[in-house]
């Protein structure tokens, strides 16, 4: 059997005397999507914060692989340079800090980490030129802060062209429908889509069915209380949206 | 009856050098004042008498050779030499440049402004006509061994004129301790832009007093950057004399473990309809202390005065400290004033953001404090000078 993209096994995660994830097992393989299906509160946002690395939470048991590196001793940028990328649920306003020049460290702090060249700026400008046009995002945006003054859907447009830009190995979406419109939900969904391809897997957060008509899904995992209660193919997003999470909360406990 | 003060080595030094200079009145004064101590308001953060432990000798000329601390392309320099004008290149259309006796300041209870009016003997003097298209840069050294060097510059701006003025304070690494005055006066409509930048070695001691004088119209924009001495005090006098004029006090201290940074500022309005927007930045690290007073005075005549002033913080160690102290004073019945500070450490969701995307977190902090900073360093449009002032924050960062 080939190295799944990522693997996460037994997870146990608390924040303060709480466990949040209780135990989750989850395999991703390479070149496939996978959707997180769950209720506000039943860990989705936190499993996607623990796997970026981020510090507030203890993480007391369990293991978690990205295409067989263990990633829980990585630091959050060590991780993004293995391949990890998050999407944020809210991408954080940082002013001062110009957007064009946080993509080009972002880029090269990779490439150096890898051992690569750093991009020239005519590359970097082509690059960035060539991602934002698909995305919709002028050159009047990147001249901005990062992130500071852009709409809901332009902050989640700028996410995707990280994501563009970056080339990722392993992609976590965080709730990207949240705050979006139905045009914007399309161009989104677009983007991801035009990153999909059997060397990149994605793992699509959400707690509506509506994203995974644009982002179709290869497995749907429904979480509930802190672990996966239930897998299953893409109509299984069909029947939460239906019958909603009650069924599978009992199947978690 | 008057218990008198014990006196130190630093006072002692100073009153000889008073009564040498023949300045009996001054060193009478300071034989019963001695150094401010932290209860004299003004210095309370900056406890002269604790800080200043020793002064060395008067500075005597020095033979000052090598490039200036700031090396601003097409700037227009001038040098001040421990206290000593020197000689200088054709100066450009606009500016005539002169000599005087004596200090620049105006009399003042100030021990700093005192003992530099008693001690400077001698002042740079500029006379700004027209736009002036040069970067202006007076070049500030202390140098040879320890020295106690006063050092004056008067700046008059005609009306109308326009000019960037960039001050360096740099020396050789000695124990110096330089007393540095500008008198500064912008007449009708001028604008100025007025960058001081200290770079002294960290075994010095850095004093400046920077006296402004602000005309009807005129727009004015002070830049004071602390990035150099183990002390550095920069007081700011200001005084709005005229209606309808602008002025953006801004600076910034950084400091590293085992300094301390202090920029006292106390703007003045006497006249109405003009507005001021103090925005002061410190950033510590180390065991390091970072000061900043102002005060906003609004005099009973000064109606509609439209002033801000803002000081933002933020600590890079656990035993760093930054020191606020916002004041305003108003006599006047219809204006717009306040004041706001804070503090912080880096935002850590912003870390998290910028290590998300593969930024290792030096490269995230650094990233962050630049992004501090920047709006300190918008305006400035000239190139050379907003890269030399970005130089001067990256060497603070590299640990300087």
């Amino acid at each position: 059997m080939t190295t799944p993209m990522l693997e996460v096994r037994d997870l146990h995660v608390r924040i303060a005397e709480r466990e949040i994830l209780k135990g989750v097992n989850l395999i991703v393989p390479k070149g496939e999507v996978h959707a997180i299906m769950g209720r506000n509160g039943s860990g989705k946002s936190t499993l996607s914060y623990v796997l970026a690395g981020k510090e507030d939470y203890e993480i007391t048991s369990g293991e978690v692989l990205l295409d067989g590196v263990s990633l829980l001793e990585l630091d959050p940028s060590e991780r993004a340079t293995a391949g990890l990328f998050l999407a944020f649920q809210y991408p954080i306003e940082i002013p001062g800090v110009a957007t064009m020049t946080f993509l080009k460290a972002a880029m090269n702090s990779q490439r150096k980490a890898r051992g690569e060249a750093e991009l020239t700026t005519p590359d970097f400008m082509r690059a960035v030129k060539s991602a934002g046009t698909a995305l919709h995002i002028d050159a009047d945006m990147l001249k901005r802060a990062l992130n500071v003054g852009f709409s809901g859907g332009e902050k989640k447009r700028a996410e995707i062209l990280q994501m563009a830009l970056l080339k990722p190995k392993m992609c976590i979406l965080d709730e990207t429908d949240s705050g979006l419109d139905i045009d914007a939900l399309k161009l989104v969904s677009e983007g991801v889509n035009a990153l999909r391809s059997p060397e990149r897997s994605m793992l699509v957060i959400t707690h509506y069915q509506r994203l995974l008509n644009h982002i179709v899904p290869d497995v749907v995992h429904v979480f509930s209380d802190g672990r996966v209660a239930e897998s299953g193919g893409k109509e299984l997003a069909l029947e939460l949206e239906a019958k909603g999470y009650a069924d599978f909360d009992e199947a978690a406990a | 009856m008057r218990v008198p003060v014990r006196l130190g080595a630093a006072e002692n030094t100073l009153i000889a050098q008073l009564q040498g200079a023949g300045a009996a009145a001054e060193a009478e004064r300071l034989t019963v004042t001695g150094l401010p101590t932290r209860r004299v308001e003004a210095y309370h953060y900056t406890d002269l008498k604790t800080l200043l432990r020793t002064v060395p000798p008067l500075a005597v000329d020095a033979g000052v050779a090598g490039a200036p601390a700031l090396d601003v392309t097409g700037a227009f320099r001038v040098m001040i030499a421990n206290g000593r004008v020197q000689s200088h290149g054709t100066a450009p259309a606009g500016v005539i440049v002169g000599e005087a006796k004596g200090s620049a300041l105006t009399e003042r209870d100030d021990v700093l402004a005192r003992l530099n009016s008693a001690l400077a003997s001698e002042t740079l003097t500029l006379t700004l006509e027209g736009s002036v298209d040069p970067v202006i840069h007076i070049d500030r050294r202390t140098d040879g061994p320890a020295a106690h060097a006063p050092s004056s510059a008067r700046i008059y701006l005609a009306d109308g004129a326009s000019a960037t003025l960039l001050e360096t304070y740099s020396g050789s690494d000695a124990a110096h301790v330089s007393n540095h005055a500008s008198f500064i006066q912008l007449g009708k409509g001028a604008r100025l832009t007025h960058i001081t930048v200290d770079l002294s070695a960290r075994k010095a001691t850095h004093f400046a007093t920077g006296e402004y004088e602000i005309g009807e119209g005129a727009h004015l924009r002070t830049i004071t950057v602390h990035a150099g001495a183990g002390l550095e005090r920069t007081q700011i006098f200001a005084r709005f004399g005229g209606e309808g004029a602008h002025a953006d006090f801004t600076g910034l201290n950084l400091t590293n473990d085992g300094q301390h940074a202090d920029i006292t500022a106390e703007i003045r309005h006497a006249k109405g309809h003009c507005t001021c927007k103090p925005l002061y930045k410190q950033i510590a690290r180390g065991r390091s202390k970072a000061v900043f007073q102002g005060k906003i005075v609004v005099e009973r005549d000064a109606q509609k005065t439209d002033a801000k002033l803002m000081m933002q913080g933020l600590m890079l160690s656990d035993e760093a400290e930054i020191l606020s102290k916002p004041e305003l004073e108003i006599f006047a019945d219809d204006v717009v004033c306040g004041h706001g500070s804070t503090c912080g450490k880096l935002d850590e969701d912003s870390m998290f953001y910028l290590m998300s995307r593969g930024v290792p977190k030096v490269e995230a902090e650094t990233m962050l404090v630049r992004g501090f900073i920047a709006e300190l360093f918008d305006s400035i449009e000239d190139e050379a000078l907003n890269e030399a002032l970005q130089g001067v924050v990256d060497g603070w960062l590299a640990g300087r």
